[in-house]
């Protein structure tokens, strides 16, 4: 019946838009945590990480264009995240950007998984895709081993 | 209004782990085939197929490490986690495409044992592409599948550069 698909459709999208919404907070967390991430390398490494900042703060913003376009409301930043150890060297910092790195893929999956508009996947899959290609750079700057990942996000 | 910490881990507020690995906690947590409806997770007969290619396309990178090793030994022992990763990739797709079953595929050869990184890295390349290209088209958890799978091999790109 019409109506059932119209209601199909609108819950298909509301669980599109929830994905978004976890994604947006997360690339938030990013954006918070290259500050730090920059501020513990030396000078000559810095231009990785505002460059990481940047990227998420564009696929940030676009994700949440896409959620005001549908009138819903992104989640706010927080003023500060705790961090998952104390970052006090280059090697903390490159081990910090892989958490960050891994945790919006993982978001980014989950937009992959739940969304219904083609052009929600190709933005999810774009920023994925981005976020492996960092986190293999910070990978191979922490000493870890190994340094791609088979199923990022997964 | 919350405000950003001074410098120091002393400082960081404790109110709000980092939403980053938050997230994905939460997400292993929820798993990622949990979606509100089914209808993500039926599969129509084109998907079917293109799943099916996809597992083909998959099968013919993991012949192509087997090729460019073969080519350069060198290179074999270099690359072994990639290919191993990219066999974990094939055995994940032919667990979500049903039907599936092993073929013989053939990448060809590298044309030189001077090339086989590039010649690998060209096939790595259009691999990503091609699981791209379906993920968009696709819906649901094999979405999820091809996505990561094409990220994962975009990072192999740039190992191989």
């Amino acid at each position: 019946m019409a109506d059932d698909g119209a209601d199909e459709s609108a819950q298909d999208l509301a669980a599109e838009n929830a994905a978004l919404g976890l994604a947006v907070a997360a690339t938030h967390a990013a954006v918070w945590g290259y500050g730090v991430v920059g501020a513990a390398l030396e000078p000559g490494g810095r231009g990785t990480a505002g460059s990481a900042e940047a990227a998420h703060r564009d696929v940030r913003d676009r994700a949440i264009a896409l959620l005001a376009e549908r009138s819903v409301e992104p989640p706010p930043a927080e003023g500060a995240y705790a961090l998952p150890f104390p970052v006090l060297a280059a090697v903390d910092a490159a081990a910090l950007a892989v958490v960050l790195e891994d945790g919006v893929s993982a978001a980014w999956v989950r937009v992959l998984d739940q969304a219904a508009e083609p052009g929600t996947r190709e933005l999810a899959l774009e920023a994925l895709s981005d976020a492996e290609v960092r986190a293999v750079g910070w990978r191979a700057a922490a000493g870890r081993t190994p340094v791609t990942r088979a199923l990022p996000g997964l | 209004m919350s405000s950003l910490p001074p410098p120091g881990p002393r400082g960081f507020s404790r109110r709000t782990l980092l939403a980053a690995s938050a997230t994905g906690l939460a997400l292993l947590a929820a798993g990622c085939t949990s979606s509100p409806t089914e209808q993500r997770e039926q599969v129509t007969g084109e998907q079917a197929d293109q799943l099916l290619g996809q597992v083909g396309v998959q099968e013919t990178l993991v012949a192509a490490y087997t090729a460019a090793g073969a080519a350069d030994p060198g290179l074999a022992g270099e690359v072994a986690e990639l290919a191993a990763q990219a066999a974990e990739q094939l055995a994940r797709l032919r667990a979500a495409a049903p039907g599936a079953t092993p073929s013989a595929v053939s990448p060809g050869t590298p044309p030189s044992p001077g090339e086989a990184r590039s010649w690998l890295r060209a096939q790595v390349a259009t691999a990503a592409t091609s699981h791209a290209t379906a993920c968009v088209s696709q819906s649901g958890a094999r979405a999820a599948l091809l996505g990561s799978i094409s990220a994962g091999l975009r990072g192999q790109d740039g190992r191989l550069a």
